[in-house]
């Protein structure tokens, strides 16, 4: 069953419009001119139960919206959502009784009490009962060593230890749906491998559904099989991220370093930079394998050493953002 | 039914306890608030005995009457402070896109605003009140025995509901508006002088006003006068209307959630 269907999903904003200056201030007072922005523009997808996904797209590109508009936080203008089968407008607590959100750039947590007590208010409006509730919070130390910093106050924690409680905070209903915003942001190298282990460990082991939106191309190689990207308000790509490499960006380089000035050419790619004995080949793979490749070309010449670079992940991103 | 009440009953259990918490942990604070706060109402009351002593009663309500009027008044409004003070920012909740958090709970959005930040604070107003109270029913000679006890408890609940929706009520234009409607000022003073002193003082129309369309009468002036007259079960009225506009605030309010926009997007 799928865990979220998307149906033609619109949101429009109205945004008042400024003229500029004082004058401009004061013809506004009478005079207000709206203008309707499409933030999202007629989205559809679907996301199976336990499938790890990444929504990825520039500043402003919808995907906050989207995700709000999915976990019911707003309205959507038109369209469809259903999460677990039900809509999240008429239906709000049964579907957020089965959902967690952390929002990286916002605590759930009450800042001024030891981090024991936000959970404790959760295990409450959840309604967790204390065996499971203490089972989840075992299994959470052990994924995020999370006792240790239990009886610290939220204030006081650094921004990984945070965050950390905040993973804690939205699983220990253990819903089946977690919405993750940039739950990355800001952190240090061990913290984000922290937060990827248990994004995985979760999946793994309760067969979490899993939506995360980043700017964190890290989070994606690591976590995400699927990836949608969403610009303008549209999805412009949805699929496995290997296969989105393999269709925007077939091309692979090969760079053969020569023992001296002397190169070959191959008609099936091309040279695009050569420095002194290091050339790079630019092929298709389609039309010629690498191996094949640096085969013919040490058959005419000797090769010293030689690598095939592939286009990464940021090259589709930005292949992908500009639209083509 | 009974699981609902006995979930949101053990959820505000648990805010109460988390709110005295915080107090503990900020104690300064709430002592700067135990020390300024009875200040305004002492500062009320004395304006209240320079008007009666200069014309020996305010439009029949000798200096008791008064005390005991301004005294449900303050208790009133210590209690609304209590559970609903939280509606005078609703703006920049709003704005700031902070009903996010209570949106994605299982559990209502109204009540988790209110509720997740209780303000204990509040009980600081409590005291004068109960003061200027007492005083009252001393001077007026006011008995305490159970059903007026009752009849006092169920004017107090009655009055903060009727504060709290018509601050809800303004609060909610906030979605709409989409600013930061800084009406805590302006309403604390309007309940003052509609609730401290008698509303017979007012023109015909302004009675009419605060009696059918915007029933801040029925906050301390009804009240106080079926209490005084010694007819008790008058109150329920104003119990009855509490719950009727709280009603109202609450759809107008679940209204208003439909056209928020969260924050940033």
């Amino acid at each position: 069953m799928e865990a979220i269907k998307v149906e033609n999903l619109v949101k429009e904003y109205r945004i008042a419009k400024k003229d500029k200056g004082l004058g401009g201030a004061f013809k506004n007072l009478f005079v207000r001119e709206k203008v309707l922005v499409r933030a999202v523009n007629d989205i559809s997808f679907t996301i199976p139960e336990g499938e790890i996904v990444a929504f990825i797209g520039p500043n402003g590109a919808g995907k906050s919206t989207t995700v709000k508009m999915i976990s019911g936080i707003l309205t959507p203008t038109s369209g469809r959502v259903l999460v677990n089968g039900m809509d999240p407008q008429k239906e709000r607590i049964k579907v957020v009784q089965n959902l967690g959100v952390v929002f990286g750039q916002r605590t759930q947590l009450n800042w001024d009490l030891r981090l024991g007590e936000s959970f404790e208010l959760m295990k409450h409006i959840y309604q967790i009962d204390e065996e499971k509730y203490q089972e989840n919070l075992k299994v959470m130390d052990e994924i995020l060593g999370i006792f240790s910093i239990i009886d610290i106050p939220v204030r006081q924690l650094s921004l990984g230890q945070r965050m950390r409680g905040d993973l804690v905070a939205a699983m220990l209903h253990s819903p089946s749906v977690l919405f993750l915003d940039e739950p990355t942001i800001g952190l240090d190298v061990d913290g984000k491998y922290a937060i990827r282990k248990f994004i995985k460990e979760i999946n793994r082991v309760k067969n979490t559904t899993i939506i995360l939106t980043t700017h964190d191309l890290g989070d994606i190689e690591e976590l995400c099989k699927r990836l949608i990207i969403i610009n303008k308000g549209k999805i412009i790509e949805d699929g496995v991220l290997e296969e989105l490499i393999d269709r925007i960006a077939p091309d692979k380089n090969l760079v053969v370093e020569y023992f001296d000035e002397h190169y070959v050419k191959h008609d099936k790619a091309e040279i695009i930079s050569r420095q002194g004995n290091i050339v790079t080949y630019r092929f298709c793979k389609d039309t010629i394998t690498g191996a094949q490749l640096l085969c013919d070309i040490s058959e005419q010449i000797k090769v010293k050493d030689a690598t095939i670079e592939e286009a990464k992940i940021d090259d589709i991103i930005r292949i992908a953002y500009s639209g083509r | 039914m009974f699981g609902k009440m006995k979930h949101y009953g053990m959820v505000t259990l648990i805010n109460i306890k988390l709110a005295a918490l915080m107090m503990l942990e900020y104690p300064a604070n709430f002592v700067g608030w135990l020390l300024s706060n009875p200040i305004q109402f002492i500062v009320g009351f004395a304006t209240i005995k320079f008007v009666v002593e200069r014309f020996g009663n305010i439009n029949g309500w000798d200096y008791g009457e008064l005390a005991f009027l301004y005294g449900i008044s303050v208790i009133s409004h210590a209690v609304s402070m209590i559970f609903f003070v939280q509606a005078w920012f609703m703006g920049s909740y709003v704005i700031e896109g902070d009903f996010d958090m209570y949106m994605i709970r299982p559990m209502s959005v109204l009540y988790q605003f209110f509720f997740t930040k209780i303000n204990i604070i509040g009980i600081t107003d409590l005291i004068p009140g109960i003061c200027v109270f007492v005083y009252g029913c001393i001077k007026t000679g006011y008995s305490f025995n159970i059903s007026n006890l009752i009849a006092v408890l169920v004017t107090v609940v009655g009055a903060a509901l009727i504060r709290g929706a018509i601050y809800i009520i303004m609060g909610t234009f906030s979605f709409w508006t989409r600013s930061v409607n800084d009406f805590a000022g302006f309403t604390q003073e309007f309940f003052d002088k509609t609730t401290m002193y008698p509303i017979n003082i007012y023109p015909h129309i302004m009675q009419f006003i605060l009696t059918y369309i915007v029933p801040i009468g029925w906050v301390s002036f009804y009240p106080a006068s079926s209490l005084l007259s010694g007819v008790n079960w008058e109150v329920s009225v104003t119990l009855l209307i509490g719950i009727f506009v709280m009603i109202l605030a609450g759809l107008f309010f679940k209204a208003g959630l439909k056209s928020y926009e969260s924050a940033g997007q």
